[in-house]
């Protein structure tokens, strides 16, 4: 029997689909519809979007037919459907909200379309109406051998830096995804912070977005992946949208100096969460210029990945913390040239190099420390177990991924400051490499 | 019911979609391949593919119960008709002319919309095959288009 998964491709809203629905009287009514949504072998979601004749006939009699049709083949299917119920919120709504958004900008028709609710369907029957057979394949039909590979590739980081370039860098290789990026989760600011991207002029590592804004926030919020087909204007980190987040100096507010590294306009998104059962770790974001870049396939083949990269993540963080080895020999750096002010502001951990803005936050509050003991101890081997026991960090409970922030502040120094850098010398454990005399200035609170 | 520019609206470069239901309340619903408007616009004919409108067609002979939904794709202009079905009877040799004129120009439509001649071609393969035509009497009609108006009834002698 034919099922709505191997007709997937005819629910991506290239060519609408249409409803026909009955009147109690027996009056048939036959419109648009904006989306169909797979959710599996046995139901859809179709867009709830205006109180229309549709509205009053389902409510009234719960039978619907729509046909779809395949936007390569052109071949016609037909969903003998029977209505369940209307979802308001939840992954299925955000999902489906997230990609009328596309559909709704494709079309010229942002400002008419708004969901009011997912409508899910039970499918009682799939015909095939007229043309080629289905296709469930994609134009890419060989993505399991590239997912493979991928898996491959991470199975072998030893490291969670390496781990994070290796994901991104895997995906361009194998899968042709050349613009991407993985963020983390911080739990008790609720937000996501980058820590790797590739194929941008800058690597925007340290960007933050609060957890529910955006394609990447409602990924995270809902732990569901949201796909979006067509540049979607509401979904797009523009500098507007930066510039409404921006709350003023206080320890809560959102990194505004680094903007987003990502494409201004992207013709296709899709961020898939990165999560152990409920529990958020990260959010793994690609786009694309193309309109339609990625399918419902891409869309399975980057959940399977994330739920490999979320048990990696979590294996490597804590065995950072668990287990520090003993330093390896670095040669040190010496100190040479004038000296340098290094400004601390207490209120929102704010560091600034000379005039230059460089982190804030909980990694701007490691920094601090480590300057600190280097200026005061002459310490500059540490390790990662040091710092989640630190009380005066107060770092936020084992969740949080101190490893991250770590990989976060050696990528921003790395971009932003010649002379200070923290190398690996062995799991858990790194040096605070300093070329340049430091003077440290703790900023008086205002 | 039907005036002028309606009547030249539903006849080129229109999606055209054929619904009815029967008695179980479980709706019917195919494509249409053009359609036809008599010089006093006193009825309205689409054209149905036979293999692939089986349901459909046992339903409107059934109830005579018709709507039919005609949409510009470029430019989501949409009306929707109800009305009860006339006569059904055979595609004749005067019908399958305006069938393949109507053919051409929704593939002119949706080219520039990026469907290849491929697809072109493919979506309007049926207007070669075994074919209905299916005359109502229009009763009732409604604006479509997304927007302010939608659903909104076209006044009667408009």
């Amino acid at each position: 029997m034919l099922t709505p998964s191997a007709i997937r491709r005819c629910f991506e809203g290239a060519v609408p689909a249409v409803i026909a629905t009955c009147s109690p009287d027996g009056t048939p009514n036959v419109a648009y519809l904006s989306q169909v949504h797979y959710l599996d072998d046995r139901h859809v979601a179709l867009t709830f979007q205006f109180f229309n004749t549709t509205r009053r006939n389902i409510l009234a009699n719960p039978l619907a037919t729509v046909q779809v049709v395949d936007p390569e083949t052109a071949a016609h299917f037909r969903l003998y459907l029977r209505y369940l119920r209307t979802e308001t919120e939840g992954p299925l709504f955000e999902h489906m909200k997230a990609k009328l958004a596309g559909i709704a900008s494709h079309t010229g028709m942002s400002k008419v379309f708004h969901l009011l609710g997912s409508d899910v369907y039970e499918v009682l029957q799939v015909e095939h109406v007229f043309g080629a057979a289905p296709d469930p394949g994609t134009s890419r039909p060989d993505l399991l051998p590239r997912l493979r590979a991928c898996m491959a590739d991470l199975g072998v980081c030893g490291d969670l830096a390496h781990l994070f370039d290796e994901t991104l860098g895997a995906l361009a290789r194998h899968c042709g995804i050349g613009y991407s990026m993985l963020l983390m989760h911080d739990p008790t600011h609720e937000r996501l912070y980058t820590v790797a991207s590739r194929g941008y002029p800058e690597s925007g590592v340290g960007w933050e977005v609060r957890v529910g804004d955006g394609i990447i926030g409602v990924a995270g919020c809902e732990r569901a992946p949201i796909r979006i087909g067509y540049t979607a204007q509401a979904y797009v980190y523009g500098r507007a949208m930066r510039e409404g987040f921006a709350h003023g100096p206080d320890a809560d507010a959102l990194e505004s100096e680094i903007p987003f590294p990502g494409l201004s306009n992207p013709g296709s998104q899709l961020a898939v969460p990165l999560a152990l059962g409920n529990r958020l770790l990260g959010v793994l974001y690609v786009e694309s210029r193309e309109s339609r870049r990625f399918t419902y396939e891409d869309e399975d083949a980057l959940v399977v990945l994330a739920g490999q990269l979320a048990l990696t993540i979590e294996l490597l963080a804590h065995s950072a913390e668990l287990h520090a080895e003993l330093p390896s020999k670095v040669p040190v750096v010496p100190v040479r040239g004038l000296p340098v002010e290094v400004r601390h502001y207490a209120a929102d951990h704010s560091v600034f190099v000379g005039p230059d803005y460089l982190i804030k936050g909980v990694a701007g509050a490691i920094l601090w420390k480590l300057l600190r003991d280097y200026a005061h101890h002459g310490r500059s081997e540490f390790t990662n177990r040091e710092l989640r026991l630190d009380r005066s960090l107060r770092l936020p409970d084992i969740s949080d991924n101190l490893e991250a922030r770590l990989i976060l502040l050696q990528r921003r120094l790395a971009e932003r400051c010649p002379f200070i850098a923290i190398t690996r010398t062995g799991r858990g454990r790194f040096r605070l490499e300093v070329g340049r005399p430091l003077q440290l200035v703790e900023a008086p609170a205002s | 019911m039907l005036d002028q520019a309606h009547a030249a609206f539903i006849q080129r470069r229109v999606s055209i979609l054929v619904g009815s239901c029967n008695a179980d309340g479980v709706p019917s619903l195919a494509r249409a391949y053009g359609c036809r408007v008599p010089p006093d616009r006193s009825s309205v004919t689409v054209f149905l593919a036979l293999p692939q409108s089986e349901a459909l067609l046992r339903d409107l002979r059934a109830s005579g119960a018709i709507a039919v939904v005609f949409s510009r794709p470029s430019t989501h202009e949409t009306l929707q008709f109800k009305g009860s079905v006339q006569r059904i009877s055979p595609v004749d040799a005067d019908d399958r002319p305006v069938m393949q004129a109507y053919g051409r120009s929704f593939a002119e439509e949706i080219a520039p919309l990026g469907f290849d001649e491929s697809f072109q071609d493919a979506i309007m393969a049926p207007v070669e095959h075994e074919g209905v035509a299916v005359t109502f009497a229009p009763l009732a009609a409604f604006v479509q288009t997304p927007g302010p108006s939608a659903g909104r009834p076209l006044g009667h002698g408009s």
